[in-house]
């Protein structure tokens, strides 16, 4: 077994690439530490935090690790070098990740010299019922797939009569398999439902330019979470440093919490996000939800192997707020039944499909309700709205239920995003929607409907604002961009289905 | 300043390799029998006892050590444990020159393969734990402070090929050496071809035949105060110089990453201790964990200048000469086949390093004696801890006898 408090301080620095700069002669350190080498004991109480979680490195030298020790022999060959910050004020030790390396074409050379970014994966493998150890040490190419971006604070201009999304961000990975005309993403073999949350978390940061000490919740929504007591959420709230950090306690001063209701249960969060940010004492605050998931499927010759066509990896973030808001919420309605169409027991590895509720009485009739109950609520007609986003496990159900609920291709298709990274359950629907708000003008109307097997769906009208422009300018990683780098690489079935569960 | 050394007046030492039919306590009895009667002396002669393991305790579950010595001497005299043999001579040399002792026991021993599957994994996280998160193996820090070097020295084209080669020759040397050496854990020659093949297939700038082994075996020495060694001794091989010193754990975050500053330090230290250069050593066994790591040697300690040793091999490589010439004369390099071939059991290596410099200057070595010992005075010995975390330095000196 591993040694808890070993692997929280392990996490602690390594998952963000925490050090020191000492205040006096600027020298750099990875790993915090209290005072300078170089100035002694007058360092004392004059270093500064700092961390590389945001920062671009060098790949300076690199060599091939193709017999690596016991606990990454799942990873296969991989890249294993010295990467530099800031020209090399730091250096640490890396490994290339995001890479499936064909041995023989390796040019060691074609590799050192390049810009790299740190990636926040599972460390290495353990015992199952081990806690899963992290780390930051892993990096991926700049010029690849997951692009260096400057992470900038930015002060709040204006305030909002309604909270709204202040900025969001949703990823997925490098990986793809394509299957006729359905592309899925797949993990890397280091990723899960937690470093995604984290991902997808670090981009609406970027995006929305809050501080993150100014956070007051984060709640993640999961049905993958590898764990079935623990929070992912605790991990993000560490990780991208939400909340006031007391050093002292060693605390994040921050709410954090993990929900369920299969791929509503991040969606079902919104309203509760909204609501906290317009608490008096917390307007000037901010909170996130992420809906993440790598998505579960058994092989596709056992029972349960039919959701192995559909299920996709990723997880989008949203940040709500007072303050420049991108999207202000005007109204929600949300609908539940107990209607048992898919449910994963605990200790089983793959989720059920009973079959005979999946499309009616259950995706068709909670989003019709949801959808029908909030446009009359606020006599909204189909064609007030500019898009319309719902749940989307597969191609064919949300066109149906747009159509059915008078909504028009130009209304739907640009929220349809299933074909491109398969169904990401948590962070479906909300992916949909971080589609539309990527090319949403000011004053544009976006009705989103979430569905959740077990059952209910969460119906939420938005309204975009001016700020939606500006702050466009502060995310290169959209949805365009990762559905259509060129970087993505394919992988056949086996090897969707090793990556997919992970070391 | 000489005449006070304390010296090495009997060696001892086991056969390398894997032991699995034996526990450690036995290989450590064998050298320590084998040093005790090569010296003349009784268990009851000695005042203290030094003894190097690094992972006993994670091989074989055994903690304190020294209770097993004490239980097969069957005294209670004080000992303690270190990591590197080569430390726990340094710290014997320290108490007989405070004058604490007059006959020392030092010792070392490993187990390795008792944990063959878990070896490489301990040896990675004994270097550096940060490493090893990062997904380093025991092997990779070599081939990237290679590629440092390289490109520090802007190695290219049939340059590059020619470096190769030359690097490729130290196994081929060390392992031809070690044909001669019964201890050795590989006593047969390997072709320069098959250590270029290694790479080529594995896609690696060093193969298989670059490492040196995991392997089992004990090494032992008695020190003794020079009057001791005057009375017990004809032939006593002076410790004229030892040093250590020490670097960061983890390779990237250090300055100087085309080789060891650790070992630079600790050579310059035990020349001036023993008041010699360089040049008058003679024969030297250096810690080639590595190939790469032979060759970077000699540049850390002073032999070959700064991005020259591998032309310095080259060169003598291709008159097969048994020797580096270095400066215009020659030195002889790991006449025991090196860790390569004569192998490295952590613990105990640093015994059969001096155990070789001893033998060679008391013109005992057999079929390796490289000359005749009268014309034989300097030996030197480097010991490494992790990937130059620490280095240990030792210069031997043959003493005359009016």
């Amino acid at each position: 077994m591993s040694s808890e408090p070993i692997e929280r301080r392990v996490s602690y620095i390594g998952d963000r690439l925490r050090g020191s700069k000492c205040g006096i002669c600027g020298k750099e350190y990875f790993r915090p530490r209290d005072y300078c080498g170089t100035c002694g004991r007058k360092s004392f109480g004059k270093m500064q935090d700092i961390d590389f979680f945001y920062e671009k490195g060098e790949l300076e030298v690199c060599t091939l690790v193709k017999e690596p020790t016991n606990k990454f022999t799942k990873l296969g060959a991989y890249l294993y070098g010295v990467v530099s910050f800031n020209n090399g004020k730091v250096r640490v030790p890396g490994r290339l990740t995001d890479s499936l390396l064909n041995e023989s074409e390796i040019e060691i050379s074609r590799f050192e010299g390049r810009e790299v970014v740190p990636r926040f994966r599972r460390r290495y493998a353990v015992e199952q019922s081990d806690v899963i150890p992290t780390i930051a040490l892993t990096f991926a190419l700049a010029d690849e797939y997951y692009p260096y971006q400057e992470h900038k604070i930015v002060k709040a201009q204006e305030e909002y009569e309604k909270p709204g999304i202040v900025g969001y961000g949703v990823y997925t990975s490098k990986f793809r398999i394509k299957e006729g005309s359905i592309e899925r993403s797949v993990p890397f073999i280091d990723e899960d439902s937690i470093t995604a949350a984290v991902e997808a978390g670090k981009m609406a940061l970027i995006h929305s330019g809050i501080d993150p000490a100014m956070m007051a919740k984060v709640y993640v929504g999961s049905e993958s979470n590898p764990y079935a007591v623990k929070p992912i959420a605790s991990k993000v709230a560490q990780v991208l440093k939400l909340g006031e950090e007391d050093k002292a306690e060693g605390v994040q001063t921050v709410d954090a919490v993990d929900t369920e209701f299969a791929c509503k249960a991040a969606t079902c969060m919104f309203k509760d996000a909204a609501a906290l940010v317009y608490f008096p004492s917390v307007r000037e605050h901010y909170t996130m939800v992420v809906g993440t998931d790598n998505s579960q499927a058994a092989p596709r010759n056992e029972l349960g192997g039919e959701l192995d066509f559909f299920v996709g990896y990723g997880a989008s973030a949203f940040i709500f707020g007072m303050h420049d808001v991108i999207a202000e919420i005007e109204d929600w309605c949300s609908c539940t039944s107990d209607t048992p169409d898919f449910w994963r027991r605990d200790q089983e590895c793959y989720p059920r499909h009973g079959g005979r509720f999946t499309g009616e009485p259950a995706y068709f009739k909670h989003v019709t309700a949801a959808a029908e109950k909030l446009m009359d609520k606020m006599r909204l007609q189909p064609k007030d709205v500019t898009y319309f986003v719902s749940h989307q496990p597969n191609v064919s159900f949300p066109v149906k239920v747009a159509t059915q609920l008078g909504f028009k291709d130009e209304q739907f298709m640009p929220g349809l995003q299933v074909a491109k990274f398969g169904n990401t359950y948590s962070g479906s629907s909300p992916m949909g929607l971080a589609a539309v708000l990527d090319i949403a003008k000011p004053n544009d109307r976006i009705i989103i409907v979430s569905y959740g097997s077990g059952a209910g769906s969460d119906a939420y009208s938005m309204l975009v604002t001016n700020q939606i422009l500006e702050k466009r300018t502060r995310q290169k990683f959209t949805i365009r961009y990762q559905a259509e780098n060129k970087n993505v690489e394919y992988v056949d079935y086996e090897t969707y289905r090793r990556l997919k569960l992970g070391m | 300043m000489t005449q006070s050394c304390p010296a090495i007046i009997g060696v001892g030492r086991t056969k390398f390799g894997e032991h699995y039919e034996r526990e450690p306590e036995k290989l450590i009895e064998e050298a320590w029998l084998k040093a005790s009667e090569s010296a003349g002396i009784e268990r009851k002669n000695l005042d203290a006892g030094y003894f190097a393991d690094y992972f006993l305790q994670l091989t074989n579950k055994i903690g304190i050590e020294e209770g097993f010595l004490s239980e097969l001497t069957e005294l209670h005299i004080p000992m303690e444990k270190t990591r590197s043999f080569s430390s726990a001579l340094l710290n014997a040399c320290n108490g007989i020159q405070s004058g604490k002792y007059d006959l020392v026991l030092v010792g070392g021993v490993e187990k390795m393969t008792d944990r063959w599957d878990k070896i490489r994994d301990d040896l990675m996280l004994l270097e550096d734990p940060w490493s090893y998160y990062a997904g380093c193996t025991p092997e990779a820090n070599h081939e990237l402070m290679l590629r440092e070097y390289v490109k520090h020295y802007g190695i290219s084209g049939s340059q590059l090929e020619t470096f190769n080669t030359a690097l490729a020759q130290i196994a081929v040397r060390n392992h031809k050496n070690a044909l001669q050496n019964e201890y050795a854990q590989y006593q047969r020659e390997i072709s320069l071809e098959s250590v270029l093949r290694e790479r080529q297939e594995a896609h690696k700038p060093l193969g298989l035949y670059d490492f040196a082994p995991v392997s089992d075996g004990a090494t032992a020495l008695i020190l003794a105060s020079p009057e001791m060694a005057k009375k017990l001794s004809d032939k006593p091989i002076c410790v004229a110089g030892s040093a250590s010193a020490t670097d960061y754990v983890t390779y990237s975050a250090r300055e100087e990453r085309t080789g060891f500053i650790a070992s630079t330090i600790a050579m310059k230290n035990a020349l001036k201790i023993a008041n010699v250069e360089v040049g008058d050593i003679q024969v030297l066994e250096l810690y080639d964990q590595s190939t790469f790591l032979e060759m970077v040697s000699l540049e850390d300690l002073g032999f070959s200048k700064r991005g020259m040793a591998w032309k310095d091999i080259m060169e003598s490589s291709k008159e097969l000469l048994g020797f580096y010439r270095v400066d215009g004369k020659e030195l002889f390099v790991n006449t025991n086949g090196g860790l390569k071939a004569d192998g490295n059991p952590l613990g105990a290596t640093g015994g059969a390093q001096i155990y070789e410099i001893v033998k060679q200057l008391k013109g005992e070595a057999d079929n390796r004696q490289v000359k005749a010992d009268a014309d034989l005075q300097y030996g030197c010995v480097l010991e490494l801890e992790g990937f130059g975390t620490k280095a240990y330095v030792h210069i031997l000196r043959r003493v005359n006898r009016s």
